[in-house]
């Protein structure tokens, strides 16, 4: 077994578990935290997949990462914001909230 | 090299368990902690391939500030409250995602590269300062809305 084996095993394995976290639950805190380990994953097969040129590599990774970070924190201030609104957090509030 | 190997076998299937605790613990505290824990773990495996920069910024900006902020967040709801579940689509739509990940990487396959690699953090600097200008901004901004967001949900609670 290689190290790439590993990081692909690792990185698919994440993924899914992130796929079902995302598709089975209705609660939207429940859903960003699935979003956000999907990312995990994702970073891990774009290290696999792109590692050709490493310092580009590191840019795009240091860019990604900090673009994440700014999406986690607009989402919650707006599942905050929901909260307010409807003291509910599932995404069937949000619908029929129509926001 | 089986250190390194067997470090990452370890790392590998501690992230894997965390992943699942993240997304099936009932607490949303708890899964929320589990997310910084899956976040540090990501950066262990992404120094063992050699991005140590990554590492860094990861473990400052991604868990440091992101994840911190969703954790205090969740707290401060008080869990999130109501959660239903369906646990077929769930399996279902991980079952079919796994299959299209593994068709589209076995029509691509993989480039041979040797892991760990060695970044130069100098050229990296060079590159963001110039050529890479435009990614800098974006990065400044993303994290200056950061900054700007948790201050207003801050002041508004």
């Amino acid at each position: 077994m290689s190290l790439q084996e590993v990081v692909l095993g690792a990185s698919l394995a994440v993924i899914a578990v992130g796929v079902y976290g995302l598709t089975s639950s209705s609660n939207l805190i429940r859903q960003l935290l699935s979003v956000e380990v999907i990312f995990n994953g994702v970073l891990l097969l774009l290290i696999l997949i792109a590692s050709t040129n490493p310092n580009m590599l590191t840019l795009l990774m240091v860019v990604l990462v900090a673009v994440v970070s700014g999406e986690v924190i607009v989402v919650i201030a707006l599942v905050i914001s929901m909260y307010r609104a409807t003291r509910e957090l599932t995404s069937e509030a949000l619908r029929e909230e129509g926001v | 090299m089986e250190l390194q190997l067997a470090l990452a076998a370890l790392t590998a299937v501690a992230m894997v368990i965390v992943s699942l605790l993240t997304v099936t613990l009932r607490d949303l505290v708890y899964s929320s902690i589990m997310l910084a824990t899956l976040g540090l773990l990501t950066a262990a495996m992404v120094a063992l391939l050699g991005y140590y920069i990554v590492a860094a910024f990861i473990i400052i900006v991604y868990v440091g500030a992101a994840v911190m902020f969703i954790i205090i967040s969740v707290s401060m709801l008080g869990g999130g409250g109501f959660e239903t579940r369906n646990t077929a689509r769930g399996l279902l739509a991980a079952l079919a995602t796994l299959v299209a990940l593994a068709a589209a990487l076995g029509a691509l396959g993989l480039p041979h590269t040797s892991l760990p690699v060695s970044v130069d953090p100098r050229a990296v600097g060079d590159s963001l300062t110039g050529g890479f200008l435009a990614a800098l901004l974006v990065l400044l901004v993303a994290l200056a809305a950061t900054v700007i967001e948790g201050v207003a949900v801050a002041r508004r609670g």
